[in-house]
């Protein structure tokens, strides 16, 4: 049960870590991406071929942020004149061509058999409960991390200007922000931590395939950031472990329910994911922890 | 004195009764008493949801037929299905909680390649058995310490069968075609290996699947004249292959997988084109003993090959464990063989039979409804039947199953 949970925590870290990558392009500019999942898949193959080539851990990770990185200034340039809906069905072919490239070029990434063997640091020595003890404090501290400094960009400067752009891009640069550039830096900063995320779970699972890069992980995402409160890092970390919580609860609460079998247990648990959004949605329209914008400062008179 | 004492007393019945529901399963467990969990791991949602189901209800009537039966080890037997969700990630999740909260001692019905590679490890590490219907060729080779079998064929064994065909056929030189897919390769070296030994030859040809003609690649075939051709394509791109290859008059013996030249290929195009093309695939052991008992035990009329390799793998594992007299993922691990092929051993096909035989101390040899399920050391499985058809006017014939 112990091991359970901490893994569970752990795989709620890197959901926390892909949500509050999914809330600065989001919730703080307004680009929505539903590329998440290629993110994720470019961060993980990245370290993957890295540690694979014997770098070591911290080379691996700053590798997946930098083509995170990269990748994210990409599809901002090729997205610059898209927003919303458009910019949703362009990233969410992004994400499919990170995952038919990594099923497609063998000689990379291995094909649809995966990478398997990663380098899993601190399992030879710690052995199994340590290693997920090691995993589930080390994940939970990088979150920690990576949410201070996800608040403290909010609350700078760069934070309001990345707000202004978000509510009306055509005003912000007529006041003077640098759309453009706040809008590469939001994105490559978003996808760095993506990347990050799927970096660390590559190493934590030492296994990753294409079929790990399906959409199915950007929708709870998009769920974990509805329903924490879109636009405030806190309830984005929120929303993700409440949304791993839940997916895991439910797995005890439909096993429960008599008289049903298997397969209606799983689309039971389908159709609670569904109606906890509605809920959501519907008792708390902005979310858990709705998003606090700071009173305008008085006037000198 | 006499109040403290009550009052001692009672503390203690209320913490014994606060605890008993807590300690009992502990104490039950230690004991070897209480129920034994094995699991289904099934895509019930997803890409395999249409298979998923099916195999679940399989493993199912397998357990209530042990328990049924007296359960194993004296112990009845608890299945816990989880979804899938023919998503490796989901799936590791699942994973964890069916291994770490549950505890089973197997996992079976495993189907997606992807998802058998990312739950091994997991099973290996806790020593727990992993049985599965995927078959990609790399899983086998993973370092598993056998912990890890499937009942599905991998390419090796397709690839074999094919040259097996082939050489049936009087066919000695042999051109395969195919697309650059995953098993490729793999399938040509084991056509190459079964037709060596007979004097035989074989060449492969790698084509690019999406283009309009293959006239080019069909002269390049036929120009040292082969007897037969084997189609490694997927439907679209073998479709443009049959024609080109009659208009180039080549009139040798065609084989093809059953899932590229299939009914829907053979009504799209004109009846001369396809007529006489022999398709190959696993096939589940129709008409045996294990078959039948599946059939009607799981009211399925005709169980597709992965409920079927399902069926089986729940019986494998239950029978592991009462042949070991204990029941963990190690003591399955070091039966497996033992029930799956023991030399000389008599031959069950249902977990009934195989637990009266057990029980009378004789050895079993447990044939499936998938095939014989006998596995090599690494995990594989040796043989299993196969469907042979040709293209007769039209319609696909059914020639032979073995």
């Amino acid at each position: 049960m112990l091991s359970y949970l901490l893994f569970s925590v752990t795989i709620g870290g890197i959901y926390a870590l892909l949500s509050l990558a999914l809330n600065l392009a989001w919730g703080g500019a307004g680009l929505v991406n539903l590329g998440l999942a290629g993110f994720f898949g470019i961060g993980a193959y990245a370290t993957a071929l890295a540690t694979g080539a014997g770098a070591p851990l911290a080379i691996g990770l700053c590798v997946a942020m930098a083509a995170g990185v990269l990748a994210g200034l990409a599809i901002t340039g090729l997205t610059l004149r898209l927003r919303d809906d458009y910019l949703a069905i362009v990233t969410l072919g992004f994400g499919e061509i990170v995952r038919l490239v990594a099923l497609n070029e063998r000689w990379l990434t291995n094909g649809a058999d995966g990478m398997s063997g990663i380098l899993a640091p601190g399992k030879a020595a710690l052995g199994v409960v340590g290693f997920n003890q090691a995993w589930a404090g080390g994940v939970t501290l990088v979150v920690l991390l990576v949410w201070l400094l996800l608040r403290r960009l909010d609350q700078s400067p760069f934070g309001r200007a990345l707000r202004a752009v978000r509510e009306d891009q055509e005003l912000a640069g007529f006041a003077g922000k640098p759309v453009l550039r706040l809008k590469y830096q939001a994105f490559a900063l978003s996808a760095a931590v993506a990347a990050l995320a799927g970096a660390l779970y590559a190493h934590y699972q030492s296994y990753i395939s294409p079929d790990h890069f399906q959409p199915l992980i950007t929708i709870y995402i998009f769920l974990a950031v509805t329903a924490g409160g879109i636009g405030r890092p806190v309830g984005a970390v929120l929303g993700a472990y409440c949304v791993v919580a839940f997916l895991e609860a439910t797995r005890f609460l439909a096993a429960v329910v008599p008289g049903i079998e298997a397969v209606q247990v799983a689309a039971l648990r389908e159709a609670l994911v569904g109606l906890s959004l509605l809920l959501v949605l519907h008792l708390r329209p902005k979310g858990i922890l709705p998003e606090r914008i700071p009173p305008a400062p008085k006037a000198p008179s | 004195m006499t109040a403290s004492f009550a009052d001692l007393s009672r503390r203690s019945l209320l913490a014994t009764a606060a605890l008993a529901p807590l300690a009992l399963p502990r104490i039950l467990r230690a004991e070897g008493q209480g129920p034994l969990r094995i699991a289904a791991l099934s895509p019930l949602t997803g890409a395999g949801g249409t298979y998923g189901p099916a195999m679940v209800k399989a493993i199912r009537a397998v357990v209530e037929e042990a328990n049924k039966a007296g359960g194993i080890l004296g112990r009845p037997v608890e299945l816990v299905a989880e979804d899938d969700q023919t998503n490796p990630e989901a799936a590791v999740r699942a994973a964890r909680k069916l291994i770490d909260v549950d505890r089973v001692v197997g996992i079976c019905g495993v189907w997606a390649s992807s998802v058998a590679a990312a739950v091994a490890p997991l099973c290996w590490e806790s020593g727990t058995m992993m049985l599965a219907t995927a078959g990609a060729d790399a899983l086998t080779a993973l370092p598993h310490r056998g912990f890890f079998a499937r009942t599905q064929p991998n390419t090796t064994l397709q690839g074999r069968k094919f040259g097996e065909f082939a050489l049936s056929q009087n066919a000695k030189k042999i051109v395969m075609l195919s697309p650059q897919t995953p098993f490729a390769q793999s399938q040509y070296e084991n056509i190459a290996a079964a037709v060596k030994p007979a004097g035989g030859a074989v060449e492969l040809l790698i084509y690019d699947d999406k283009k309009p003609s293959y006239r080019t690649e069909v002269q390049q075939a036929l120009r040292g004249k082969p007897d037969a051709i084997v189609l490694g394509g997927y439907l679209p791109d073998t479709t443009v292959l049959v024609k080109d290859l009659l208009r180039a008059g080549f009139t040798g013996t065609r084989i093809a997988f059953a899932y590229s030249v299939n009914q829907k290929l053979i009504d799209s195009v004109p009846a001369d084109t396809v007529e006489g093309i022999f398709t190959i695939a696993p096939s589940p052991a129709e008409g045996s003993p294990a078959w039948k008992h599946m059939a009607s035990v799981t009211a399925m009329e005709n169980p597709d090959p992965y409920s079927t390799q399902s069926y089986d793998q729940a019986n494998l594992l239950l029978l592991a464990m009462q042949a070991a007299g204990t029941a963990s993922g190690t003591a399955i691990r070091d039966n497996l063989r033992k029930v799956s092929q023991a030399p000389g051993g008599t031959k069950v096909g249902t977990i009934t039979d195989g637990l009266a035989a057990l029980k009378a101390g004789q050895a079993i040899n447990y044939e499936g409804a998938s095939g014989p399920c006998d596995f090599t050391d690494t995990g594989d499985i040796i043989d299993c039947q196969f469907r042979y058809e040709q293209v007769k006017s039209g319609k696909l014939t059914l020639l032979r199953i073995a």
